[in-house]
């Protein structure tokens, strides 16, 4: 099996009552690459799933697989196969059935039928399970039918949406490392689609970090976790604490802010001008207590175990600030109600314009 | 049963499963135990015992229409009573219902005008016969003066009153089975001879009638000639031209090799109760098909092909003929079908035709009417089941390199199939037991259907148990096919439970 390059070229989809689900977009999927699109629920990344599957044609602009344009052909006529959320297996039929059912569309024998579903199952480690019904099988057990069912039709691009989100952790954490090692053996590429940065981040060559129909920001894992390019991707990635300022001089990468909390100095990745409105971005791990470059005056307010390290919740001035210790028996206690000094260096934080921002906890949970 | 008992409490559990027994009781067990009874059981006029017992009433009736002749004729005559004068001296009979004397006497009694019909009787007096109403036995032409004068007039029940009187069955005679004098009531001897003699017959009647009640009654009253009449064979009248016509036709000849039809002594026979049963079957079955083939594709329009408002309207417009009366939506056919109704009038303002097309006498029509009536009951089961399909499996097949016809068969039709068996099971039995449909629609212009012989068996027939008899016949051979159709679509019937 070989992998096919995805390019999408300036498609927009807007959907027959309005909404604009994908705004014009372009994006390049490298041949064998495992992409990831990154955005939260409605953000348009099933709808481009879907567009490159061939469920629903782009409104403008040309998917190309393979450096064919796609146009016209339905799902049943692309080197795609898709992994669906649910994954849809057939409830009727049994495994070797439901992994060699794209075989029987294409009028292979029932001999060959079953070789080549054994031998998929095989990989999939589930080579004794396939007179089995699907119900019979665990979550995993399922999720690896899914995945051969797919894989049988010998796609060139392999599609995912969400496969792992009804999974549990233990069981997600494991079948992670399968789909990588699966993609790997295969060279096939894959489309992830998720709205779970630990699954994108863990996975993936590239990530399109995505929001209201935009892709905001593409690259591999650490460039999207620690140079975000934009506010969205900066709060939609990994855990940040955020202030918002006032570009107050630049000094080359380097600008300095003025927020509440004081003047800072960060990084200036998107070279903004003195007096422009920004936010400035640190990772809670990027936070020190004590002595930095950059310092303000923070209470201890909240101090919750994770195991391995500490999640602690500063309040300064009103703001939020969240710091991550590691567990070595010198993380402040609660009752130390003095304020404490909390610092970070400079290039650890990160200046980025004004815009939308990932919703949080609260605001979801009050949705 | 404790989670009823957790879920209502004692009290409304009880109340349950009483009303649970009851409903099973009344509606289910009982009805169907006094069919298989009356269909076992033949009609108590058919007995033995009653054969007799008739005779021995018959008599009676006759000692007393006699000792009216005995004592004064003219007070008889008058009387009115059943007693008709006799014709004799060979004068033409008209033939009607009480004729008027036209014998030469002039003392002979003015008619009463009952149910006896005159006999004209010429020389040899014969035993009437036996059937309800008597017909009058026109033997002889003018012989009549030669022969002895009768010293009463024609009798009914002194006919009838001979214990030389035909079993149920007519194979066999009172007085050779249970070993009786073969008596009658002479009309020629004189009247108090004729008294006695009706006298002994009543006597020997009525010892009979006692003796064999009593054997009846330690026999056992069941027997399976109700439902042997199922298989009984009806000469079909025709000339030779004609049969060698009928013969060749394909139905005769598939009925021929099945024993429904035969030939005996050069004439036609044919078993009419089971040709009709076979052909309901068929027709049943044909129109379930057809309702199937047109509910399929509605189903999974509305169900799975259809954005969610647009299945709204196309499940009123299926809905909203079943808000009207089920003999109204038959009856509206006929507007549309009579001969100068809807299609007719139409086709001959258009010109195509001079002559009304009579689609009542089309077995097309009476299918067309059925689906039409019963539709609901396919689309309903299959819709609700198909509608619980993942479409993500529909998408997932296509993804897959499916064609639609390969979708279908692999992905939707097996997950419809409890609805499409409830769906087809339904219209199966609805279509089987259709009366009003065939009735109306064909207006007896086509063979019936076995659902009215069913209805003619039970209250236009002599024999009511008959009609039982049908019934549970017919209902065991649909319950069998129904069975067989499970088999066939491998469906048990845990699977129905999907279908909510």
């Amino acid at each position: 099996m070989r992998g096919k390059d995805v390019t999408l070229d300036s498609v927009s989809i807007t959907y027959p009552n309005g909404f604009t689900a994908v705004e014009p977009t372009d994006l390049v999927i490298e041949a064998g690459e495992f992409f990831s699109i990154l955005g939260p629920s409605g953000c348009g990344k099933t709808t481009i799933l879907r567009a490159v599957s061939g469920f629903i044609e782009p409104s403008a602009g040309r998917v190309l697989i393979g450096g064919e344009d796609m146009a016209g052909n339905g799902p049943n006529a692309r080197p795609t196969a898709l992994i669906f959320q649910n994954l849809a297996l057939f409830p009727l039929m049994p495994v070797w059935e439901n992994v060699a059912f794209g075989l029987e569309a294409r009028g292979i024998g029932k001999k060959a039928r079953r070789d080549k579903a054994q031998e998929l199952l095989d990989l999939v480690a589930l080579g004794d399970q396939g007179n089995k019904l699907p119900s019979e099988l665990s979550g995993g057990q399922r999720q690896r039918v899914a995945i051969a069912r797919a894989l049988a039709v010998e796609p060139a691009v392999l599609l995912l949406d969400e496969p792992l989100s009804a999974l549990d952790l233990k069981l997600r954490q494991h079948m992670r490392a399968e789909l990588r090692a699966i993609q790997k053996k295969t060279g096939v590429t894959f489309i992830y689609i998720t709205h779970d940065q630990g699954e994108a981040l863990t996975m993936s060559d590239r990530i399109a970090v995505m929001n209201n129909g935009v892709i905001e920001q593409v690259g591999t894992g650490d460039e999207i976790y620690s140079h975000p390019r934009t506010a969205f991707a900066a709060s939609f990635v990994g855990e940040t604490n955020r202030l918002d300022g006032r570009i107050s001089v630049v000094e080359g990468a380097m600008a300095q802010i003025e927020t509440p909390l004081g003047r800072f100095h960060a990084r200036n990745p998107e070279q903004l001008a003195p007096g422009a409105e920004a936010m400035l971005f640190v990772r809670p791990e990027a936070m020190r207590i004590g002595g930095a470059a950059n310092r303000f005056e923070a209470h201890l307010v909240r101090r919750d175990l994770e195991g391995a390290f500490l999640n602690l919740f500063f309040d300064a001035q009103g703001a939020e600030i969240a710091v991550h210790v590691t567990n070595d028996g010198h993380a402040p206690e609660l009752r130390d109600a003095a304020p404490m000094r909390l610092g970070f260096a400079s290039e650890q934080a990160v200046i980025l314009p004004r815009g939308a921002l990932a919703r949080t906890g609260q605001e979801l949970a009050a949705q | 049963m404790s989670g009823l008992l957790q879920g209502y409490g004692r009290g409304l559990t009880l109340v349950f499963f009483l009303a649970a027994a009851a409903w099973g009781l009344m509606l289910i067990v009982l009805p169907q135990l006094t069919m298989v009874e009356r269909a076992l059981t033949a009609p108590s006029r058919a007995l033995d015992s009653s054969v007799a017992q008739g005779l021995a009433r018959d008599a009676r009736t006759c000692i007393s229409v006699l000792q009216t002749y005995a004592t004064d004729d003219t007070a008889a005559a008058t009387s009115g009573g059943l007693a008709v004068p006799s014709m004799t001296g060979g004068a033409p009979s008209s033939g009607g219902m009480a004729v008027p004397s036209m014998s030469g006497d002039a003392s002979e009694p003015a008619p009463s005008g009952g149910l006896a019909i005159p006999s004209m009787t010429g020389g040899a007096p014969e035993p009437a016969p036996s059937g309800g109403l008597a017909i009058p036995s026109m033997s002889g032409g003018a012989g009549g003066a030669e022969s002895a004068a009768p010293t009463r007039p024609y009798i009914l029940q002194c006919e009838r009153a001979t214990t030389h009187k035909p079993l149920s069955g007519g194979e066999s005679w009172l007085d050779e089975v249970y070993d009786l004098p073969k008596l009658n009531v002479s009309d020629t001897a004189p009247i108090a001879e004729q008294i006695a003699a009706a006298e002994e017959i009543e006597t020997l009647a009525r010892e009979a009638s006692l003796r064999i009640r009593e054997a009846e009654a330690s026999a056992s009253p069941y027997t399976l000639s109700n439902f042997a009449t199922l298989f009984e064979a009806r000469l079909i009248p025709q000339s030779d031209d004609q049969r060698a016509i009928e013969d060749a036709r394909l139905s005769n000849r598939l009925m021929s090799l099945t024993g429904l039809r035969f030939e005996r002594d050069g004439e036609t026979y044919s078993r009419i109760g089971l040709v009709t049963l076979t052909r309901t079957l068929i027709q049943a079955v044909i129109a379930t098909a057809l309702a199937l083939l047109l509910c399929y594709p509605i189903a999974y329009k509305v169900a799975l092909a259809s954005p969610p408002r647009q299945a709204v309207w196309l499940f009123l417009g299926l809905i909203i003929p079943y808000a009207i009366v089920e003999l109204m939506r038959i009856y509206a056919w006929t507007t549309i079908i009579d001969n100068s109704g809807l299609i007719n009038g139409l086709l001959h303002w258009l010109g195509l035709i001079d002559v009304p097309i009579q689609f009542k006498r089309f077995p097309g029509t009476v299918f067309l009417v059925i689906v039409y009536t019963y539709v609901l009951f396919m689309v309903f089961p299959i819709y609700n089941v198909m509608s619980t399909l993942d479409r993500n499996q529909i998408e997932a097949a296509r993804d897959l390199g499916a064609s639609p016809w390969r979708v279908h068969r692999r992905i939707i039709i097996p997950h419809s199939k409890p609805g499409i068996a409830v769906g087809t099971i339904a219209t199966f039995m609805l279509a089987a037991g259709a009366f009003s449909v065939p009735r109306i629609i064909s207006r007896g212009l086509q063979a019936e259907w076995f659902s009215q012989t069913i209805y003619n068996k039970f209250f236009e027939s002599p024999n009511a148990n008959v009609g039982a008899a049908y019934s549970f016949a017919y209902t065991i051979v649909c319950f069998l096919l129904v069975a067989l159709f499970m088999w066939l679509m491998r469906t048990r019937l845990k699977d129905f439970a999907r279908v909510q």
